[in-house]
């Protein structure tokens, strides 16, 4: 009997709804199909309405990334009414997105990623008992600092756009507020807060310095074994027990990255246009196939609905193409999928007509790139990472959490560069037109691309982290990004089966998962039991 | 890095109290992460006897930097201006005072008490006391009006009875991170970046004030504090509604009457009777004072006619 | 000890984020002092597949008490009324929310999502949504206008997009607590104690509103938002200037107009084209809507008199 079936339904601690078919063998995964379960329609909503719509609608999209939803919803409309933006306009985007960024790594670490290592499934693990202590749900001593912590860094959003989630402050033009001398200090304040109440006491060990210091793997087990403080802080921790956990065993994926980047450079996107964007941005875009890196050019991207819930368009079709997704009601059977059929609503995002993870581990890839400018980060690390170890859940929770330290000191420099004397905002001219915005969400490249037309919204398309790394095949067969790192995780405990969790917490993606499994003969989805 | 040297004259501590609350930034993240070097404070200083007049020589041979000069309480020139009533160090202190001066980059006034005399200078000013730079309204006190510290500012008043803790931790923050230049004092020196906005700023009564709901002590419902009890928060400029004081109040919103304690006034009419959580009526139901930045005459009018407007009945509600 | 349970419909999630930013008091302390066991949440619950559905059907059967169940998002009816595009544990989320608000003491809606449909309600309602005991301003909803829980009140509304997060747990903490005789609800289910208040209550631009002074974006001076981008601070109920956000900050303290998200009519005017940062002007100079509490005829009278009389007092701003 060495087929078999699996019902995991909700998976959780991922946000929005997500189910994953799995076709199972001896208790190995060989095939997935992921199946967004939830429709909320927002490009229906856009369409007909305001231009800048958008900039209230689309945060509201996502509670999680709202800042990054807001960072491209903006910068498309700049793009479309041909706007000039101030620098301090530009920095003060950027710290919103890095604030909320640098929220979202402990915040997803702990709350969302970590408790699964307190899991009785590595009960026999010699670090098993101090994981329990420190990351268990609630409990555990660093559970505790580091969701405290992770409020700090959005006190400093709240600063300059009043509160998070959810707020509208970038608009085209600029940034509706004009911050003062006494913003400025309370932000650099909060920053410390939080390198004290967490970043340098709980989660290196060490300063920021000193970390930043760590060009490669080698590096980066020499500064493990350096002192009892390294060894011991939250990231040693990690270190020891993610690979005696085999943590670096699965999740492997496509092994194809994408990153629009972010960031842009207060004084090199001034005047927006799709083409200025990317040479722009500090955090730098790209592709990267495993052995050379590409262009992020927005044009390459396409999106399939061949297993997705819509219809009355064809497949393969960029963005600006694209009509206001309809929803497929007719023919599909909605909670009895047909996997050879439709069974998501999520589409199936191609970038030159591969399959590619975005996240914290493609931006890192694209920041070892060695061809990058010197407005641009430029971090070796995870060029040998990857060489060494390849993708896994392991390298993925490293590289989310290795940004910690760069973002910190990003923020910094940026709220120093603000001038106080200049403008922050440049009421624009309204006109028609044509826009592309894009960021890099906690989790991973987010792009908004609009159409205003009669002075209202003809078409608005979002394409989220989540969109690409939860897709469903496409017309060919290709797999999405989950679905192709489930495949080979063991299962041990199907009642239980916290390795699936983590293959999608690893890619922080923005849905409740459901699992269904299935006989890998037949395919058909067995009656459901419990195990 | 940046030397800080504090001293107290007729003070209360309680400047030093309120700076012990500081949040952004805390007075530990001062030193630690901002590079304030605390060569001594009365209250958490280490040294004594001789080795603080050691250290305050060396600040004045120039043996030791001295950037900042933090100056807490009232300079005491009493009696008879020898300065005998406030011994420090062998030395009255308001002597120590004008030898730091000279030898400090930068000289902050913190409270009322070092701002302009504060309530130690209320008449008959028993113990002489004056403000660095200020004497109540007039500008001058104890160093002079010409007064200009090494860094080319004149005293930079930090006032307020107490001031709000993260006003002075913000101003040691900007001088910390290179921002001096964007530190813009007004016409008494306060730092504009706190002291622009009025009390009133942010006040969950302003609504009241425009529609002259009045309101009282004991009661819910945001009525204004102005009309009956004396609050000043119209003409005092100071954060205290942006900036929220202990992380979570201010005293406005604790249905409390501003004092008006970061204007050189208070205490205002020098707490003649009638003036004590009592709005002054000179002129039947009108105040005394207008709001800063409007003629006594318009203010009058254009009360009278809100006088007019029933008031919305909303602007009572009330809930536990 | 109260037994909550949370799950999520047509959400965006900014709720339970928001609910994570919570001081005072906060999510830890929630659990650790307050005695609130959290039974399931969808972010933050450690339940996997089968797992969350013995919980919830526990629930059901009464084996384990819900004392508060917690609803985020809209209810999601689509399409035709089947609920099928929001399937949860194998159902339709709909089918589990009417089961578990029968057996709960408190349903409580959080967020507009939940409480009147929200964004996702906006036409064309391409889902169906609603909200749990009102749609848009109507009484109705999900649930029905005559729905009480078993404690005997209707679902309890922390409506704002995103709630602000003391507002969900001082809740918490006074159902847990026994407090809810003192959880006065205005109209719209609302707790009276943070949503008496208007948004303008201790906004730092009030005395602007009041002399007609007006701001925009990028400007200093606390000029007020309400007369040209829109600003609904004096309409909008929400302790937002009391209960600072962040700790530090609100929307119109950063020069931010509220958008009235506490309000069932959020997002107001549908979205339509020119109601976005811009005050309607239907009388010349004068906004489309008056405050609360003003008849629109007695609040044009008075801008009308102040705008001849006021002096231009700005006071400049400063850095």
């Amino acid at each position: 009997m060495a087929l078999k079936e699996l019902n995991i339904s909700p998976v959780g601690r991922v946000e929005g709804d997500l189910d994953v078919k799995v076709y199972m063998e001896n208790g190995v995964v060989t095939r997935a199909h992921t199946q967004a379960a939830m429709f909320r329609g927002f490009e229906q909503i856009l369409a007909g309405k305001d231009p800048q719509a958008g900039l209230i609608v689309t945060p509201r999209a996502c509670g999680i990334c709202g800042g990054s939803h807001l960072y491209c919803a903006s910068s498309a409309l700049d793009v479309a009414w041909q706007t000039t933006l101030p620098p301090n306009a530009l920095l003060l985007r950027s710290i919103g997105q890095a604030s909320e960024t640098l929220q979202s790594i402990p915040r997803w670490f702990y709350a969302i990623f970590a408790t699964d290592m307190a899991n009785k499934k590595f009960a026999n693990k010699p670090l098993y008992q101090e994981v329990v202590k420190r990351f268990a749900a609630y409990v555990g001593t660093s559970f505790q600092k580091g969701v405290t912590a992770s409020g700090r860094p959005v006190e400093i959003y709240a600063l300059f756009g009043g509160q998070w989630p959810h707020s509208s402050y970038m608009v085209p033009g600029g940034v509706m507020c004009a911050p003062t001398l006494k913003d400025i200090t309370r932000a650099h304040a909060i920053l410390n807060h939080f390198r004290n109440d967490w970043l340098e006491t709980v989660w290196l060990g060490c300063s920021i310095e000193r970390y930043m210091e760590i060009q490669s793997w080698d590096d980066m087990m020499e500064w493990l074994e350096e002192n009892e403080s390294h060894r011991n802080s939250d990231l040693g921790l990690f270190l020891r027990a993610g690979i005696e956990f085999g943590l670096d065993k699965f999740g492997q994926g496509v092994g194809k990255f994408l990153a629009w980047g972010t960031y842009l450079h207060k004084d090199m996107y001034n005047k927006p246009t799709i083409e200025g964007r990317n040479p722009a941005t500090i955090s730098p875009s790209g592709f990267f196939d495993g052995k050379k890196y590409y262009d992020a050019d927005q044009k390459m991207v396409a999106e399939h609905i061949k297993h997705s819930w819509f219809t009355d368009q064809e497949d393969g079709l960029h963005p600006f193409d694209q009509p206001i997704p309809t929803p497929a009601l007719g023919a599909t059977n909605l909670e009895h999928s047909d996997f050879n059929g439709k069974y998501s609503w999520a589409k199936a995002p191609r970038f030159m007509g591969f399959s590619a993870e975005t996240g914290p581990l493609a931006r890192v890839i694209m920041a070892a790139n060695p061809a990058n400018k010197e407005h641009q980060f430029r971090d070796p690390l995870f060029g040998d990472i990857m060489a060494k170890m390849g993708p896994s859940v392991f390298t993925r929770v490293l590289a989310r959490m290795h940004e910690a330290t760069r973002i910190y000191q990003k923020i910094d420099e940026w709220l120093r560069q603000i001038d106080l004397d200049g403008e922050f905002y440049i009421k624009p001219t309204e006109r028609d037109g044509i826009g592309w915005g894009a960021t890099e969400a906690a989790r991973g490249a987010l792009a908004h691309w609009i159409e205003i037309k009669n002075g209202v919204i003809e078409n608005y398309q979002i394409i989220a982290p989540t969109t690409f790394n939860v897709g469903p095949n496409d017309k060919d067969g290709q797999p999405g990004p989950i679905e192709s790192a489930l495949e080979g995780t063991e299962i041990e405990d199907p009642h239980d089966p916290v390795e699936v969790g983590m293959v999608a917490r690893s890619f922080d993606s923005c849905l409740v998962c459901t699992v269904h499994a299935h006989d890998n003969k037949t395919g058909k989805e067995l009656a459901k039991f419990k195990l | 890095m940046a030397n800080v040297l504090w001293l107290q004259g007729g003070a209360c501590s309680g400047n030093t109290m309120s700076f012990l609350n500081a949040e952004e930034p805390t007075v530990v993240e001062l030193i630690v992460d901002f590079g304030i070097n605390i060569l001594w404070h009365p209250t958490v200083g280490l040294e004594l006897g001789t080795q603080v007049s050691d250290l305050l020589n060396d600040c004045l041979s120039g043996k030791t930097q001295l950037d900042i000069f933090v100056f807490e309480g009232t300079v005491i020139e009493g009696p008879n201006g020898t300065g005998k009533m406030n011994y420090f160090a062998d030395r009255p202190m308001k002597d120590w005072v004008k030898d730091l001066a000279e030898a400090a980059q930068f000289v902050v006034a913190l409270g009322d008490c070092a701002t302009w005399g504060g309530i130690p200078a209320v008449p008959p000013n028993p113990s002489e006391s004056t403000g660095m730079q200020f004497h109540k309204r007039q500008k001058g006190g104890f160093l002079g009006a010409d007064f200009i510290s090494k860094g080319g500012l004149p005293v930079i008043n930090i006032p307020g009875c107490p001031a709000h803790p993260d006003w002075v931790t913000q101003i040691l923050v900007a001088i910390s991170t290179g921002r001096i230049g964007d530190v813009v004092v007004d016409e008494f020196h306060r730092p504009k970046t706190f002291f622009t906005d009025f009390v009133q700023t942010g006040c969950t009564n302003a609504r009241n004030f425009a529609e002259k709901v009045e309101g009282g002590f004991g009661k819910r419902g945001h009525g204004c504090l102005f009309y009956e009890v004396g609050c000043r928060g119209p003409m005092t400029r100071a954060s205290c509604n942006r900036i929220l004081w202990n992380r979570v109040s201010s005293k406005t919103r604790a249905n409390h009457p501003c004092l008006g304690c970061t204007e050189p006034g208070f205490p205002h009419h020098d707490l003649k009777k009638g003036s004590v959580f009592k709005t002054m009526k000179y002129l039947g139901f009108l105040p005394q004072e207008a709001p800063a930045g409007e003629s006594k005459l318009l203010y009058w009018f254009k009360a009278g006619v809100g006088k007019f407007s029933p008031t919305p009945s909303e602007l009572r509600e009330h809930s536990k | 000890m109260a037994n909550l349970l949370w799950l999520k419909g047509g959400a965006c999630s900014g709720n339970t984020m928001s609910f994570l930013n919570a001081e005072e008091p906060s999510v830890i302390e929630l659990v650790m002092d307050f005695g609130i066991r959290i039974l399931y949440h969808p972010s933050i619950g450690l339940e996997i597949g089968e797992q969350v559905k013995e919980v919830l059907n526990d629930a059901l059967n009464g084996i384990t008490p819900v004392d508060i169940f917690v609803f985020e998002g809209s209810v999601i009816q689509g399409p035709n009324g089947s609920g099928k595009m929001n399937l949860y544990a194998g159902r339709p989320m709909k089918d589990w929310v009417k089961e578990i608000a029968e057996v709960a003491q408190y349903v409580v809606a959080v967020g507009d999502c939940a409480a009147w449909g929200g964004i996702v309600a906006v036409p064309p309602n391409p889902t169906e949504s609603t909200g749990i005991q009102f749609h848009r301003r109507q009484k109705g909803g999900f649930l029905g206008a005559g729905f009480n829980s078993r404690s005997g009140l209707p679902v309890i509304n922390i409506p704002g997009c995103p709630a602000h997060p003391d507002w969900m747990t001082q809740v918490l903490v006074a159902l847990a607590t026994g407090r809810m005789k003192e959880l006065l609800l205005d109209d719209f289910h609302r707790p009276r104690t943070f949503f008496t208040d208007f948004v303008q209550t201790g906004c730092t631009n009030a005395r602007s509103f009041a002399e007609k002074v007006s701001g925009g974006f990028g400007k200093r001076g606390n000029g007020c938002l309400f007369y040209e981008v829109g600003c609904r601070g004096p309409m909008t109920r929400a302790s937002c200037n009391r209960i600072l956000w962040n700790r530090v900050s609100s929307k119109t303290r950063a020069n931010h107009p509220c958008l009235g998200c506490t309000e069932p009519a959020f997002p107001h005017h549908d979205l339509k084209k020119g109601s976005i940062f811009k005050t309607m002007k239907y009388l010349g100079v004068l906004p489309k809507e008056a405050p609360e509490g003003e008849s629109k005829l007695l609040y044009y009278f008075k801008t009308g008199v102040q705008k001849a009389l006021t002096p231009s007092r700005k006071d400049g701003g400063s850095k």
